[in-house]
């Protein structure tokens, strides 16, 4: 029964999947299709549930499989909230068919389900399963644009990808097995103590499992897929890969990594690695690395998803700083990124998906002009890009300072330096995008298109949300840290 | 009450800002004055708060005065610390007297007019957020958000080659602020417990504390003070870091160069002395002679670049250049009545800039150019005075204050910066002194190019100063009268503040 009832949302989610199948399958051309108001009441019913589930405490359920704890019930609500943005901002999106729409919701949600078990995965077969699960399930949202042969292309190369990912993640995984013959990960961490790792094993095991998890966050080296799947997805799906798939990489390698290779230390809230392998350099290294090259990537694209995924990358890498301190604090802003992210990324491609409807184009020289034809939404882009990558006054700026300090805290000054240059590279390309945007005010006749009152409203209900995420910064970065309080390490 | 003014002084620009976007969009012409009247009563009502704010303040006490204080984000100690000193009150003056007459100069700007009110907006929130802030991260946010309105206003409304003015223009400053922002951070993490609040980093708390940085053992107060220097070198024109600046000053128009040269670079000069004399006193005593060096160096490039100069705009950017050289030695002489002279200046030169600015944009308006001299060095304007005595009179008396002339603002500003200087570095003031005669004589050049000689084709269609133009000419010319002829109650605002900061420093 308490199992039942910890995994309440899931199962609500499961039921809504269930409905829409249900719904789809029985609909005979009337006039009101009700799939996306069975998505989202949906959506919002597990949101509730999710919250209600905090009143258990933190928990192990399934013989110590699934931990229900503050970090999965952080992640479960993040996940739902990303896929009521996601399937509410895509309601009008032309971009996925209207006989392809029930399908896109469907896939939605089982990609939610599949990433609130990754959130609290704590035996590594069903890390393994949901991960796949996850995966799977992108690459048929990646494939769902049936015009554009980009969009088949992602799929493939996400796959591609994936498979390698995976292949490596089993890797690490077997080896991890056969030296502690024990699955469940908090069990594993004991065996570790008590027997460390060599140094070399310890190595090669963290870098199959990095590399596997690195595919899923989108960091070098395995980045390679980002641009080319988020480019040629459906643009409302790429907003669910982009936020999604990373977010879901990101909770998995808090609880793996902090579990399975590293200890607490004596101060309360603070980790060190396990064994005689310092992996945080090698994390140090990937970070700056992966921000340095996304921003750089970012500043020669010329189309505004590559753009965007480009930005994405980077920010993987500042994200990746809040892991390597290996610290309450670190995790705190990480998780307080990740909210930020959030908002932005879906506010970035909606107002791109709505471009691409209009214009059938995301190329930065298609788009100029747009701030004098559209302007809520123009504005709206500028804004929600400005804050993905960090500029005042917008709350992406506090992320981005609550993770330098991190690394800052933790004597990492030259990943800081590094951090600073690459905010101020992607701020440029930022610019860039802007710029076009902006195009050539004079050469123009005005053409006044009255704004689109629903499409402002849901362009305000992302962006008081996100502005509201900067003013209360103090309430949300408390959040963070109790929600790390309860959390089964 | 007294406490919720200086906010209100900060953030009724921006309210006035988001009034822009969303008073209805049409154009017929009873909504836009509407949207206009909006944007002037917002800048006005912050204005005269602002104004307030100050000719009430206590003029015996140094401390911030005025202030506001809430704690923003608690885990990393930044709070919402906002006030008035010695160091910021003449900005204040001069932001809150400026920006309503940039907002009066392009009230018949033909494209995206909300647009560029906003964005006037903006900056004059984000300037005096600067200016106020007594918390690092706080001075930071609200000095960086003053850079993407720059970019649009030059990249929407500037000249043929405004893409790439802008474009230059963002990258300055986009590197400053990440120059910024790693000293602050640096400062920040440096002192145990963290703090961001100024008046707790002041008094050389960061005096004897180092870092390792790949292996070197650095002084935190020499490496964040270089960053800083290097990053207000971008934002203000500091010789070599000038060349975009330049560029900005031959693309953007008139009022938008205004905000660039008469306020952002007077508010980078204060920030400079502000960040570097109270965190950096140690620093800033072993670095003195290098500041005067680099503006000796600025002043007497500023002098020379302009008298090549044959358009008013690039004139102006010279000017702005040389008189900030002047600031800088007034700056580096660390004697209270160099450093006085300095403050008194930057608000000096901000209006004098303001007034040829806006000039400037006379000259545009009516005849489409800015050049006094043609390619082959004959004079394009001539006789204008005889056309148009109100513009030759106001002429006249901005280029006497920029050149200081007894009973001028610039008279003011001039003479402390010339007297306290000249017992620290007496070679550098010869050198400035030669350099004011040079300004003498190409400012008047220029004038007489202008204003007398034959009347040609182009000026004999000039018409003098409308009513709109008196209105906003008139308030800049009695603030030149005013702060020449009874500069002491601004002075004695000046002084407690800068000798308290000038006591820390060896």
């Amino acid at each position: 029964m308490k199992e039942f009832l910890l995994l309440l949302p899931e199962l609500f989610l499961l039921l809504t999947l269930a409905g829409i199948i249900i719904g789809e399958i029985g609909y005979r051309g009337e006039k009101i299709r009700l799939t996306s108001a069975t998505a989202l009441i949906g959506l919002v019913g597990a949101f509730v549930q999710t919250l209600l589930t905090y009143q258990y405490g933190a928990t192990q359920i399934f013989h110590g499989a699934v931990a229900v704890d503050g970090l999965a019930l952080f992640f479960k609500l993040f996940f739902i909230l990303l896929a009521l943005l996601t399937i509410g901002t895509s309601v009008r999106a032309k971009e996925i068919a209207a006989e392809k729409r029930a399908e896109y919701y469907g896939l939605v949600i089982a990609s939610t389900i599949a990433m609130c078990f990754v959130a609290s995965a704590s035996d590594l077969l069903l890390v393994f399963l949901s991960l796949q699960l996850m995966n799977v399930l992108s690459y048929f949202l990646a494939a769902l644009g049936k015009k554009s042969s980009y969009s088949a292309e992602a799929a493939i190369k996400k796959m591609a990808f994936g498979s390698l990912a995976a292949v490596l993640l089993l890797y690490g995984i077997g080896i991890l097995f056969a030296y502690t013959r024990v699955l469940n990960i908090q069990e594993m961490h004991k065996v570790l103590t008590a027997a460390p790792l060599a140094k070399d094993i310890g190595a090669v095991v963290f870098m199959l499992i990095f590399l596997a998890l690195s595919f899923q966050i989108g960091a070098f080296p395995m980045h390679l897929w980002a641009p080319d799947v988020l480019e040629g997805a459906p643009t409302p799906a790429s907003a669910f890969i982009s936020v999604g798939s990373r977010a879901a990489g990101f909770a998995l390698a808090l609880r793996f990594f902090i579990i399975v290779f590293a200890q607490p230390v004596l101060s309360e809230g603070e980790w060190t690695p396990l064994g005689g392998f310092d992996w945080t350099k090698v994390v140090a290294l990937i970070s700056g690395l992966t921000m340095v090259i996304g921003s750089l990537l970012a500043f020669r694209q010329v189309g505004a998803k590559r753009l965007v995924a480009c930005l994405v990358v980077a920010q993987t890498g500042f994200l990746l700083m809040g892991l390597l301190v290996l610290d309450r604090i670190g995790i705190a802003s990480l998780l307080y990124n990740l909210v930020i992210e959030l908002f932005a990324l879906v506010g970035v491609f909606y107002v791109i998906s709505f471009f691409v409807d209009e214009l059938n184009s995301d190329r930065l020289e298609d788009l100029k002009g747009m701030l004098a034809k559209r302007v809520p939404e123009s504005i709206a882009l500028i804004l929600f890009l400005a804050c993905l990558v960090g500029v005042p006054p917008l709350p992406g700026f506090i992320g981005k300072f609550t993770l330098i300090g991190a690394v800052i805290s933790h004597q990492w000054y030259s990943l800081a330096a590094i951090a600073i240059i690459a905010i101020a590279i992607g701020t440029i390309a930022t610019a860039r995008l802007a710029f076009s945007l902006v195009g050539d005010f004079r050469k123009q006749k005005e053409e006044l298109i009255l704004p689109d009152t629903a499409r402002t409203v849901s362009l305000l209900l992302l962006f008081i949300p996100m502005l509201l995420a900067g003013v209360f910064a103090q309430t949300l970065l408390s959040w963070a840290v109790q929600s790390l309080n309860f959390v089964i390490w | 009450m007294d406490q919720k003014l200086i906010s209100f002084m900060i953030f009724l620009p921006f309210i006035g800002a988001i009034l822009q976007a969303f008073l209805p969009s049409s154009n017929a012409k009873g909504r836009i004055l509407l949207s206009s009247w909006a944007a002037l009563g917002s800048s006005l009502a912050s204005s005269l708060i602002g104004i307030a704010l100050v000719l009430s303040m206590n003029t015996q006490i140094a401390d911030p005065q005025a202030g506001e204080q809430v704690p923003w984000i608690g885990a990393y100690s930044i709070s919402y610390d906002m006030a008035v000193d010695g160091l910021s009150a003449l900005l204040v003056l001069l932001i809150s007297i400026i920006f309503p007459l940039l907002i009066a100069s392009e009230w018949k700007q033909k494209i995206g007019i909300r647009g560029m009110h906003g964005l006037f907006l903006v900056l004059q929130s984000a300037l005096l957020g600067a200016v106020c802030a007594q918390d690092l991260f706080l001075l930071f946010f609200f000095w960086a958000i003053s850079v993407l309105p720059f970019y649009f206003l030059i990249g929407i409304w500037g000249g043929e080659k405004r893409e790439s003015a802008a474009f230059r223009s963002v990258v300055a400053a986009v590197i400053s602020n990440a120059l910024l922002f790693a000293a602050l951070v640096l400062v920040y993490y440096s002192v145990d417990p963290h703090t961001f609040s100024i008046r707790e980093l002041a008094s050389g708390k960061l005096i004897g504390k180092t870092f390792t940085f790949l292996g070197y053992e650095l002084s935190v107060s020499a490496v964040a003070f270089a960053l800083v220097c290097a990053s207000m070198a971008l934002r203000a024109p500091v010789w070599p870091f000038h060349g975009w600046f330049t560029h900005v000053a031959e693309e953007a128009p008139s009022s938008v160069f205004v905000a660039l040269s008469a306020v952002t670079v007077p508010v980078a000069a204060s920030l400079f002395v502000r960040l570097s004399y109270s965190l950096f006193p140690d620093t800033v005593g072993q670095a003195a002679l290098g500041i005067v060096i680099v503006g000796a160096i600025n002043l007497v490039v500023g002098g020379i670049c302009a008298i090549a100069q044959r358009g008013l705009k690039l004139l102006l950017a010279y000017i702005c250049l040389a008189e900030m050289g002047l600031i800088l030695i007034g700056i580096g002489s660390l004697s209270s009545t160099g450093v006085v002279g300095a403050v008194y200046q930057e608000m000096a030169l901000g209006l004098g800039i303001a007034g040829f600015g806006l000039l400037s944009g006379v000259m545009d308006d009516r005849t489409g150019k800015t050049a006094f001299l043609d390619a082959e060095g004959k004079p394009g304007f001539g006789g204008v005075a005889t056309k148009a005595p109100s513009v030759a009179l106001v002429a006249g008396i901005v280029i006497a204050s920029l050149l200081g002339f007894p009973g001028l603002s610039g008279f003011v500003g001039h003479a402390l910066l010339m007297i306290g200087s000249y017992s620290v570095h007496p070679s550098m003031v010869i050198i400035s002194g030669t350099a004011m005669v040079l300004a003498t004589y190409y400012l008047f050049t220029m004038y007489r190019h202008i204003f007398f000689g034959k009347l040609t084709a182009e000026s004999s269609g000039f018409t003098d100063l409308t009513l709109r133009e008196k209105a906003y000419f008139l308030p800049l010319v009695a603030c030149l009268l005013v702060f020449g002829i009874y500069p002491k109650p601004f002075i004695e605002l000046i002084r407690p503040t800068v000798l308290t900061l000038l006591s820390t420093i060896k």
